[in-house]
């Protein structure tokens, strides 16, 4: 189990129309833990793919949460496919927390449910 | 009732909210409920990105239709002087997503051209809820 965030590393924040967008990378012991507001579309998913970039870079395990998160689009799962191709080059495991339905059913859709390893709560993330 | 709205705005990765909140604005005037809003506000962003991938720039021009029975949307690609559209793949499978998730939200999709420029569209059927 990840324990609770410690330290945190990076913060990003920015401001749509619609609501906030935010992103954290924070330590959790030897884990990176990326925790994402809003929404994630064409116009957030890079920061989405730089927080993962340098969090595998870090070399530990890595844990997305997206509990926070009430969009999502084809651009989010590319970045979290990038993010999930450099984990598995580089040994490191890589979760993601979800538990709303309705993002939870663009993963289903999508297939990617059995591609990622998807958690309900961040305490259920395994390191 | 229907309503057709035109949205015009610029190739730019932050305006494509403004696509999304019309299309659950004229989805929600036509009676589509909370679920049904939510796959229209994705798949028209699916639309939308689908476009501008491809493109350094120039305007999206989308047309909304939405009455008791369905919604229609369709979204056209008109690149600005001296912009060119490329094919841009970033290796993570963006597109094809893109084709699956419209796939599983909408009635029919398609992409064609529309006097000379690119165009991608969809139509969704409202469904009633059971009583």
């Amino acid at each position: 189990m990840v324990p609770a965030p410690t330290s945190r590393a990076c913060t990003e924040e920015t401001t749509s129309v619609d609501e906030t967008f935010a992103i954290a990378t924070d330590r959790a012991g030897a884990a990176a833990v990326i925790t994402v507001h809003g929404e994630i579309d064409i116009a957030t998913a890079p920061q989405l793919r730089e927080h993962l970039a340098a969090a595998v870079a870090g070399g530990g395990p890595v844990v997305v949460d997206l509990l926070g998160v009430s969009f999502l689009d084809s651009t989010a799962l590319g970045a979290l496919i990038g993010g999930l191709r450099a984990s598995r080059e580089a040994d490191i495991p890589l979760q993601l927390v979800v538990a709303e339905p309705r993002i939870l059913k663009v993963f289903e859709i999508t297939g990617l449910d059995t591609v990622f390893t998807v958690v309900p709560t961040l305490a259920d993330a395994v390191a | 009732m229907t309503d057709a709205v035109e949205l015009t705005i610029p190739v730019a990765s932050d305006l494509v909210v403004l696509a999304r909140l019309t299309a659950a604005t004229v989805a929600s005037r036509a009676g589509f409920d909370i679920d049904q809003i939510e796959d229209l506000r994705l798949a028209v962003d699916e639309l939308c990105v689908s476009l501008i991938r491809g493109s350094a720039g120039g305007r999206l021009t989308l047309t909304f239709v939405g009455d008791d029975d369905q919604m229609e949307v369709s979204c056209v690609l008109v690149p600005g002087p001296g912009d060119e559209t490329a094919v841009v793949d970033d290796g993570d499978g963006a597109d094809e997503l893109s084709t699956q998730i419209l796939e599983a939200l909408v009635d029919e999709h398609g992409r064609g051209r529309q006097d000379g420029h690119e165009r991608a569209w969809l139509r969704k059927r409202r469904t009633l809820q059971q009583a």
